[in-house]
């Protein structure tokens, strides 16, 4: 069962002679259990895609679906709900709260959301498997790039979205833990049925995707090159 | 509260900092209000402890007590009653042998008249003819004793201090209280004509009921004392100024903040934390450093108050104080309101990318 759904997504920016047409007649599924990659170069409308799937920004025209509601007709409370509830984000930059130890990056997000996340158990295994569990007493700036964005990951999925959308999660991780990352993400689509979706460069994560798009000229294809929509 | 206290004890040095100005300005702040206070009840002890509701002046004064002068004809015109009483003042130099002389002001009042009876002594006596006094407290400070022989400017006639009342200055100087008789003796007036300078009564509507006369609320009369109104004047916009600059403070390093800070609001908006919850921080903020800095502020001003002086027109009105206080706890607020519009408007896009 498709947990997000896009459907003729357009995204344009700009006006008149300056009116870019970042995402063209975008159709894209998601269900439980899988783990989707989208590729692409710089600027090909990939992190637009995500924003857009993430309900962080409406398309110029189109419908996004998310567990059966229409996004793109809730308010900005609405669309900030479906986020804390459902949507679990995982970004390149700036990912942490600079003066919050990891154990307290996950407090705060107890504190926004008190029910509904990995209890104590969970939440154990979890910094085992990404390994940080001997991480969580340290603030960001004592923890290097690699185990940032490890932090970064287990923050997003102690709030046990449905969904969780990544934007280069492996960016800054060795190959050893890019296999670790790929394991993660794919035991958290199989086991836990999570619908996950991850923007990407790294090729190093293909072996762990169901299915891997590419995003060329703002059109979404399949791998192989053959349009979605087609 | 959560995201706010966590950084404030991360960020220690940068918030002491911030902490330590909101300091500076409210101890400054507290200070001036003290003088300010200070001064306003020296130029109007004496006036406070006769209770007047209105005073009874010569038309032609110019609200002026110094300039007034009243005849016997209009006092008996007047018809006082108890709640009336005949002043003469006065500016005189006092002096001793061996012990500095001591610039006064001189009120010459009536013993059957109210405020001669209720008069307070803090030690020894009324006075009781027209050779003996009752000082201001400041007297005492000085060195100054009962029975001690005093003059008055280049007279040669001698006065005996018989007691002192506390709180009893006129326009910051002390008061020296006599007799009526002993006024018109240092005014050099002709005796039998002129009664005194003012009336003063404890009701508000009473008429000197000569047209040569004029009636003036205690209010008006008190605010057109000599540099009175201009010296507040100034502390208050002293005081408004300071206000204004702490809002200033905190509105620029909250600003200044949260601008390094937006990519991570961003981000945190972008999890769907809402908007409020991270205004509610940086208010949150504003509020305790503001706090934190008001109750430094407040305790080095108790310190002070300790080791000031005696003398030093100094008065800390508690309750003025505690208003300030929040003011700038206010202040503290709205200085917060222009970084929290920030945060409220962040667009998760806009750092993410896309």
């Amino acid at each position: 069962m498709a947990v997000i759904e896009l459907k003729n997504i357009n995204k344009y920016f700009g006006s008149g002679t300056s009116k870019v047409h970042v995402l063209s007649d975008v159709n894209f599924t998601a269900e439980r259990g899988q783990l989707i990659l989208v590729v692409g170069p710089s600027g090909s409308g990939k992190s637009t895609f995500l924003t857009i799937a993430g309900g962080l920004q409406t398309p110029s025209s189109g419908n996004v679906i998310i567990e059966d509601q229409a996004v793109d007709q809730f308010s900005k409370k609405q669309r900030d709900e479906l986020r804390l509830n459902h949507v679990g984000f995982v970004l390149q930059a700036y990912s942490l709260v600079p003066y919050l130890k990891v154990r307290e990056q996950l407090e705060l997000v107890t504190k926004v959301k008190p029910k509904g996340n990995l209890d104590d158990r969970e939440l154990k295994e979890l910094l085992n498997q990404l390994g940080i569990d001997d991480l969580v007493n340290k603030y960001p700036s004592q923890l290097s790039g690699g185990q940032t964005q490890r932090v970064a990951i287990a923050r997003a999925l102690y709030a046990n979205p449905e969904i969780v959308l990544a934007d280069e999660p492996t960016a800054a991780l060795d190959s050893a833990r890019v296999i670790v990352v790929g394991k993660l993400l794919k035991e958290l689509a199989k086991t836990r049925n999570k619908a996950v979706v991850v923007v990407t460069h790294d090729a190093r994560l293909t072996e762990f995707a169901d299915m891997t798009y590419e995003i060329m000229d703002g059109k979404l294809y399949l791998k192989d090159l053959a349009p979605v929509d087609k | 509260m959560y995201l706010a206290l966590k950084e404030i004890r991360h960020e220690k040095l940068r918030y002491s900092l911030i902490v330590a100005m909101i300091v500076m300005i409210t101890y400054l702040i507290f200070i001036l209000s003290g003088l300010a206070t200070g001064l306003a009840n020296e130029n109007t002890q004496a006036i406070d402890s006769w209770h007047a509701k209105s005073i009874v002046l010569d038309r032609d004064a110019n609200v002026n007590l110094s300039q007034s002068t009243i005849t016997n004809e209009q006092v008996n015109g007047a018809q006082l009653t108890k709640s009336q009483a005949l002043i003469g003042q006065s500016p005189v130099v006092v002096k001793q042998n061996n012990r500095k002389k001591e610039s006064a002001q001189f009120v010459g009042l009536k013993g059957a008249q109210y405020i001669a009876k209720d008069l307070v002594i803090s030690s020894g006596r009324k006075a009781q003819n027209n050779h003996e006094l009752v000082a201001d407290q400041q007297f005492k400070m000085d060195g100054y004793r009962l029975g001690n022989q005093v003059k008055f400017n280049s007279s040669s006639t001698q006065y005996t201090i018989v007691g002192f009342t506390k709180n009893a200055k006129l326009n910051v100087a002390p008061v020296v209280y006599g007799s009526l008789k002993t006024w018109q003796t240092l005014r050099n007036l002709p005796s039998g004509n002129l009664a005194g300078s003012a009336i003063v009564s404890k009701t508000a509507k009473f008429s000197g009921r000569d047209k040569g006369l004029k009636t003036y609320s205690n209010s008006y009369f008190i605010s057109k004392l000599p540099g009175y109104s201009a010296q507040n004047t100034t502390f208050g916009f002293m005081i408004g100024f300071l206000m204004v600059i702490s809002l200033v403070i905190i509105a620029v390093f909250l600003y200044i903040l949260t601008i390094q800070a937006l990519p991570m609001y961003a981000i945190l908006r972008a999890q769907g934390i809402p908007a409020a919850r991270l205004v509610r921080t940086i208010l949150s903020q504003s509020l305790i450093l503001m706090a934190c800095g008001i109750v430094i502020g407040a305790i080095l001003t108790a310190i002070t108050a300790k080791l000031i002086p005696f003398g030093a027109p100094i008065f800390f009105n508690v309750p003025m104080l505690s208003a300030m206080a929040v003011g700038l706890l206010l202040m503290g607020i709205i200085g917060a309101a222009i970084p929290a519009r920030k945060i409220a408007t962040v667009d998760p896009v806009q750092v993410i990318g896309g």
